[in-house]
């Protein structure tokens, strides 16, 4: 308990920890649901049907009420590198500075001009205009998404940079540092899970209507794009994206792969744990189920390569929480492996024709919409774990990073006002979108002409 | 090229402020020449779809306050901890109300935003011109280019000083006021009927509270930093700063006597730029002067990445701003024109 409290770098860690898993929950919708905006915009200017339309009207309004809480979560986050882990930025800023200002400047000035000409252009715009507006907004959270997932990269493996005289770093060449090879691969990951998100809320609110038996036409067409859009998604996430992703992380940080998979003792025919729960007092995993051999193949492509245990490391290297890595990750494979059965058994319902017909599966549909979010959080938790206790990996340690100006009342007094603001946040964003629910899409196409007249 | 990125980090601050200063400024007169539901509803209408675009500009600057400026990002943002927790708070209740306001129409409901609305935009311009009177007064740097500090010390301006003191609140008064008098040249020019008419007479009233205003804090500048005029006379951007506010005063004056609303909005936004501007151009090369001892303060070429990592910024730079001005050729053409109380107020805001 005093420990805790006498540890500043702890509440400086939970501080940002908070408000980052808080704010990327809003992002993580608006990069999946922008594609689908797209695509019925798309679909609308081909085939002339206003139900297109009426989905996309719909859903710009889902959009703009995550973006809104996006922007204003989100420039807390820009502002806590130099607030609360000054140090960090003293050392590495000018290197991941120029990622944050580029999303800035290249990314969120695109979404936010068009992210208005969006939610309410599409007269004054025309279908084609607004279908670009689509298209940028979409555009925009891409490039947001790789730009930050660059800087993160960066952290993970870094490239590209120069140690300076006055000990910090620097760019050396800034191809490198944007072409992080990790960056790729992250990149497609999370655009990917953000897209899993996506697809299960328009796929559950699909589910919420045909149970309610409003809305029927869109009802349908939610449930059909949700559950395909999900299945490909989901599919993708765990193949090839994920699988890269861990044999990344098992060829560039071995400790961290052993720590996720809660492997003491290193050798060859690693097996992968379906069950177990690490126990670092005792350095073995509890009440293991294991397929033998499945870690080497996955993580190096033979079933006898040698995989590294913990103890192969000195214990200063092993992440500084072993348990709540190796938690987030196995639950994150389980969800990602429960939403390709149940896209996939939608998906096989919807050709047979039975999906809105099909009661229970409407009701898992409706009710799975979270699991995204948990398994999008529980990724992130495993990458920013995993790299403990390193914050720039190899280069700079965490305990070095945070603002040692800055007391610990108030690191403590700050989240704990994070706290409040968000719980009220949260609560009226889950009002307003359950207002917008249920006022449903209009029926007759009503968009409000007299929010055009200031266009 | 250290000095070319200080007036290109200055430059994005002092866009922010005059672009967002405008809604600081129409938030703070809100409840004062806005009187009817409707009427709120007009008034957020008129800023309503382009905040998040204003606010981009603040995470620019910060991004690349990091990237050019890392040692004075880490050292200004830690010492001022608590302040600028506060400003954030206050930015996001300040997009919350903006946003949430209008969903549900009910009189008690927007009545509580609205009011949340006019406080949160009432707190940033004061705390941004208090922000302001802090970087032009100085903080207490130590040897190590570190500072902290509390709200407010003896309220004297050397030493061991706080965010809050005579000087710096006599800014956060000028800040206060002439954001609201840019504010209501803002309305005047972007909304008809009733609303329109008040704010005229606001713009007025407040531009002239601003003249006695500056005047006294141009004074207390004396006062406080006697080393500046001394070596702002030898720096062009300077002088090019002073043009600039005689030239949008001379705009503003003619354009809110003749009641031409867009020349009188020119003239205030470049009056706020001119402003900002020579006082970033006077304090240069000092970023944070340090009211301990001078040899304590951060200058722009003590606190600056490395050359190759400037280049590198200058490359993609450029070339972020093009798109940027582009993309405000597309919202000013898309959201032109006056925002009225029939057509525009039963929307999303």
């Amino acid at each position: 308990m005093n420990s805790i409290f006498n540890d500043p770098g702890f509440w400086h860690r939970l501080q940002f920890g908070f408000t980052i898993v808080y704010h990327y929950l809003f992002p993580q919708l608006t990069m999946g649901l922008a594609w689908f905006l797209v695509y019925w915009k798309w679909r609308a200017l081909r085939t002339g049907d206003d139900k297109y339309n009426q989905a996309v009207r719909f859903w710009a309004k889902i959009f703009g009420l995550n973006f809104a809480v996006g922007v204003v979560t989100g420039i807390p986050m820009e502002f806590q590198f130099g607030t609360n882990w000054a140090d960090f930025s003293k050392y590495a800023g000018g290197v991941i500075g120029q990622t944050l200002a580029m999303e800035g400047m290249f990314a969120f000035f695109l979404e936010s001009a068009f992210v208005g000409a969006l939610i309410w252009g599409e007269k004054r715009l025309g279908p084609r205009g607004h279908f670009a507006a689509a298209i940028a907004v979409a555009l925009g959270s891409q490039i947001s998404g790789y730009f930050i997932l660059v800087t993160n990269s960066f952290m993970q493996h870094p490239v590209g940079y120069q140690i300076e005289a006055n000990g910090s770093l620097g760019i050396a060449s800034m191809s490198a540092y944007l072409l992080n090879p990790w960056a790729f691969v992250q990149f497609a990951h999370n655009q990917l899970a953000a897209i899993v998100t996506g697809s299960f809320v328009v796929a559950a609110i699909g589910a919420f209507y045909a149970l309610r038996g409003l809305h029927p036409i869109q009802a349908k067409l939610y449930l059909r794009a949700g559950t395909f859009v999900g299945l490909i998604a989901s599919f993708l996430v765990a193949f090839p994206t994920g699988d890269q992703q861990a044999k990344m992380v098992g060829n560039h940080q071995p400790v961290t792969l052993a720590a996720m998979e809660g492997k003491f003792e290193g050798g060859p025919m690693a097996p992968v744990a379906l069950i177990g729960q690490p126990n670092v007092a005792t350095q073995r995993l509890d009440n293991p189920i294991e397929v033998p051999g499945a870690l080497s193949f996955l993580a190096y492509g033979h079933f006898g390569s040698f995989v590294h245990g913990l103890n192969d490391f000195p214990k200063d290297a092993w992440p500084d929480n072993i348990e709540l890595l190796y938690y987030s990750f196995h639950i994150m494979i389980t969800l990602g492996t429960l939403f390709i059965i149940l896209m996939g058994f939608a998906t096989l319902q919807n050709w047979r024709g039975r999906l809105e017909s099909s009661t229970l599966l409407l009701w898992v549909l409706m009710l799975a919409f979270p699991f995204p979010y948990i398994a999008n959080t529980l990724g992130w938790m495993t990458t920013e774990l995993g790299r403990q206790p390193w914050l720039i990996y190899g280069l700079f340690h965490t305990r070095d990073g945070y603002s040692k100006v800055v007391s610990n009342g108030d690191a403590i007094f700050t989240l704990i006002g994070f706290t409040g603001l968000y719980f009220v946040l949260g609560v009226l964003f889950l009002g307003l979108t359950w207002r917008e629910i249920a006022k449903g899409p209009d029926e007759e196409a009503v968009i409000t002409p007299h929010k055009e007249a200031i266009a | 090229m250290i000095a070319t990125w200080y007036a290109v980090v200055s430059f994005m601050l002092i866009i922010y402020i005059v672009l967002d200063g405008r809604n600081f400024g129409a938030g703070m007169l809100h409840w004062f020449v806005a009187q009817t539901p409707e009427e709120r509803r007009q008034v957020i209408a008129a800023i309503g779809p382009l905040w998040s675009w204003h606010e981009v500009w603040l995470v620019g600057f910060g991004g690349t306050l990091v990237a050019i400026f890392p040692r004075l990002m880490a050292s200004a943002f830690a010492g001022y901890y608590l302040a600028l927790f506060l400003i954030l708070w206050c930015l996001i209740l300040r997009g919350v109300s903006i946003e949430v306001g209008g969903h549900i129409n009910d009189r008690l409901w927007q009545t509580y935003w609205d009011f949340n609305f006019v406080l949160s935009n009432f707190l940033l311009a004061i705390l941004f011109g208090a922000a302001a009177g802090n970087v032009a007064r100085g903080v207490p740097v130590d040897a190590q280019g570190n500072f902290s500090m509390a709200f407010f010390t003896d309220f004297n301006v050397r030493g061991y000083v706080g965010l809050l003191d005579w000087y710096t609140v006599s800014i956060a008064v000028l800040a206060a006021v002439m954001l609201a008098a840019h504010g209501a040249t803002y309305l005047t020019l972007k909304t008809e009927g009733p609303v329109h008419d008040r704010c005229e007479i606001w713009a007025k009233y407040l531009w002239i509270a601003v003249v006695p205003l500056l005047a006294v804090v141009l004074i207390e500048s004396r006062i406080v930093r006697p080393d500046l005029p001394g070596r702002a006379l030898f720096n062009p951007f300077w002088w090019i700063g002073l043009v600039v506010v005689a030239a949008s005063a001379f705009t503003l004056l003619t354009g809110l006597t003749s009641g031409r609303e867009l020349r009188a909005f020119v003239g205030s936004n470049f009056l706020i730029v001119g402003l900002l501007a020579t006082g970033a151009a006077a304090i240069f090369p000092v970023m944070l002067h340090s009211t301990l001892a001078p040899e304590n303060s951060l200058t722009a070429y003590g606190v600056a990445s490395s050359p190759s990592t400037l280049l590198c910024a200058s490359f993609w730079w450029p070339i972020a701003f093009a798109l940027a001005v582009f993309y405000f050729i597309f919202i000013s053409r898309r959201y032109a024109g006056k925002v009225s109380v029939q057509r525009d107020t039963q929307g999303f805001y």
